[in-house]
């Protein structure tokens, strides 16, 4: 379970340190006023300064007990979490799959796993899911749309 | 009257085969990203853009705009049907849809829903028509302050009129700013917050945010909640379509209100959902049925579909005639215009008569086309709504991966797309507004560019923000916009000394829910 204030604290952290590092990686440009007019850095860093600023705040109203936000103490239940890692963590594995496996086999092996493992679909069912899946692809972007999608080392390995 | 005559041109190019052909494909396509949660207008067109890169631009635009319209009408169909809303903009809409579809009505529902929508629809193109290029007119005096000027103006204005918090507002549009700012600086090329990652010098696509912070995170968002279609009839009866219709104009005031509301919200960019929950609230208040709204009341419909397309069209005034869009699916169009080549901005309208008359000539065209097939295909929808989610979630994920990886051919543009959905998704569920961010990472540029190209002109004086008349009164617009939340929290805070209970009603969490 997380808390609605958990969240919007993380948040606020996440877009605060986004903001830092805005403003830290701004500096090597100059900031201020030269010769050539307004430096390259100048307005990065300022979008920093203001992310960080609002962050803070966001943070410090994350921390208040706001009559708002006491209205909805939970924002992720258990099952709404276990959900979410069911849709994040297996898209999560197929992306990182990409460069190894390729476009095709990754996501055909993706649409495969998603459809078969948790018992939805029969595993034949499954099994032309993922082969419908992996032709559509190919015939959309290799063949009408001349798009090369990544093949994979695996692919390279054995000759494709 | 120049303009009439521009736009008969104009009818010459959208009146083709090839291009009416482009409209239904692209309404289809609209209507079927509209239907499904968590493919919504601004990444459907996002994902179309990398097909028309090869299109004449004029075509392309079609296209794309006509999948917006699609859109719109989709998110209406499964809001009526369903209540469920497939596009913010049309939460609104099931408030009075559902029950009236309920209640055994689904034909007048829709057809109401349609008829008001293409009525909104219509006065956004006829307002385009005859302000645009006068708008235009007057934007090609304009200097870099003049146009930063603008930019502020359209920033402040989601800041003090887009309903979400207003610092969280200020940090999704810094954080867009930011994003903008990654890669080659394009005045002095030096390169700018790359963090060390050699790749990131080409810059980030908003088409890869896009795809992630809309379609990823609205995914995510959407895979919380499970869904229980229960629909309620979809079939069609054609007569009670047009007795529907023929009743529109009974409520002609509140057509005409809701249209002004919503023209006014997508010029100064409110954004279609914003301005059809601002319609349905002040019908509410004003109509003399007020107290029904809630079971299926007709006016309940026509204000919120109304402003949603009004609002939905006139956001491409701003687009043309300025360069500054007034939604985010406007600004994925405008990325567009910029990847082929165009210019959005006045010039468009000296140098592209073409393509700009041939866009409104569309739309006006785009929009029966719209009407005509979601009416045959209602059916056909509401059909698709009964696929399971855990069969279209994985579609769409390999949809928004596959369309990152083809912006660039870049592996590192899919990773930075999932790392965009967990920005979604966190946005979305706290309510930090998402369409400021795409928009910042659109026009930043644009605004830094014009911020130093005065800032050199008036050698580092910021008086050159107050240098004229007109430069003045849009710096004093946008401040005032920026202060406008904080003034109201100080009269509320005056009005009642106590801290707010906290007692929010059903429709006022369900609006704060959806405010992007």
């Amino acid at each position: 379970m997380i808390s609605r204030r958990a969240l919007e604290l993380a948040t606020a952290v996440l877009t605060g340190s986004f903001g830092v590092a805005v403003v830290v990686s701004s500096l090597d440009n100059g900031i201020g006023w030269s010769s050539a007019g307004v430096d390259a850095g100048t307005f990065p860093f300022l979008t920093g300064v203001i992310i960080v600023v609002g962050s803070l705040y966001n943070l410090v109203r994350g921390v208040l007990p706001v009559a708002t936000l006491a209205n909805v103490p939970i924002a992720i239940t258990p099952t709404e979490l276990r959900r979410l890692a069911g849709l994040f963590v297996p898209a999560a594995i197929f992306i990182a799959a990409i460069p190894l496996a390729g476009m095709y086999l990754a996501s055909a092996l993706y649409v495969f796993a998603v459809l078969a493992i948790p018992r939805h679909q029969s595993v034949p069912r499954a099994l032309a899911f993922a082969a419908a899946t992996a032709l559509a692809l190919y015939v959309v972007f290799e063949r009408m749309f001349q798009v090369s999608l990544p093949h994979g080392a695996l692919a390279a390995a054995l000759g494709f | 009257m120049d303009n009439l005559g521009e736009l008969l041109h104009g009818f010459t190019i959208a009146v083709t085969m090839p291009h009416l052909l482009l409209m239904a494909v692209g309404v289809l396509l609209g209507i079927l990203v509209g239907v499904l949660p968590g493919l919504g207008a601004p990444n459907g067109v996002s994902l179309l853009l990398p097909l028309t890169f090869g299109m004449q631009p004029v075509s392309a635009i079609i296209l794309l705009s006509s999948m917006y319209w699609g859109a719109l009408f989709g998110g209406s169909v499964t809001s009526i049907l369903f209540n469920i809303p497939g596009e913010p903009s049309s939460v609104a809409t099931t408030f009075d849809g559902y029950p009236m579809a309920r209640d055994g009505r689904p034909t007048t529902a829709l057809a109401t829903a349609f008829g008001s929508a293409a009525f909104g629809a219509l006065i956004g193109v006829i307002l385009i028509t005859f302000l645009a290029s006068w708008v235009a007119q007057v934007a090609l005096a304009f200097g870099p302050p003049e146009y930063f000027a603008v930019y502020f103006l359209a920033f402040a204005s989601f800041v003090g009129m887009g309903g979400a918090a207003p610092i969280k507002t200020v940090v999704a549009l810094a954080i867009g700013f930011a994003i903008a700012a990654i890669g080659i600086d394009t005045v002095s090329g030096s390169v700018r917050l790359t963090m060390g990652i050699d790749e990131l010098v080409k810059g980030v696509n908003f088409v890869v945010a896009v795809m992630g912070l809309f379609g990823i995170g609205e995914l995510l968002v959407a895979v919380e909640e499970e869904f229980h279609a229960r629909a309620v009839s979809s079939r069609i009866d054609w007569g009670e379509v047009f007795r529907a219709v023929a009743r529109l104009p009974r409520h002609g005031v509140a057509l005409l209100r809701s249209a002004a509301i919503g023209c006014w919200m997508g010029i100064t960019p409110g954004g279609p959902t914003a301005a059809s929950f601002m319609s349905y609230g002040i019908a509410r208040r004003f109509s003399r049925r007020g107290r029904y709204f809630g079971t299926g009341e007709v006016e309940g419909i026509i204000s919120p579909e109304t402003a949603d397309h009004a609002a939905g069209t006139s956001a491409l005034l701003p687009m043309l005639s300025l360069g500054i869009p007034g939604s985010a699916t406007a600004a994925v169009m405008m990325g567009g215009l910029m990847i082929w080549g165009l210019n959005p901005g006045p010039m468009l309208f000296v140098d592209q008569k073409d393509f700009v008359w041939g866009l409104i000539a569309s739309m006006y065209v785009g929009n029966i086309v719209a009407v005509a097939l979601v009416l045959l295909t209602v059916p056909v929808f509401a059909a698709l709504m009964r696929i399971p989610f855990v069969i279209i979630a994985p579609l769409i994920v390999i949809i928004c991966v596959v369309g990152a990886y083809s912006v660039s051919n870049s592996y590192l543009d899919v990773v930075m797309m999932l790392g965009f959905g967990i920005v979604g998704y966190l946005f979305k569920k706290l309510f930090y507004p998402l369409a400021p961010l795409v928009l910042a990472i659109v026009i930043g540029d644009k605004a830094e560019d014009a911020f130093r190209q005065s800032m050199l002109m008036s050698k580092g004086s910021l008086g050159i923000f107050f240098a004229n008349k007109l430069v003045t009164c849009l710096i004093v617009a946008g401040i005032a916009l920026l202060l406008l939340p904080l003034a109201l929290q100080l009269a509320r805070l005056r009005r009642k000394p106590e801290p707010p209970s906290g007692e929010t009603t059903a429709q006022e969490r369900a609006q704060e829910k959806v405010i992007i």
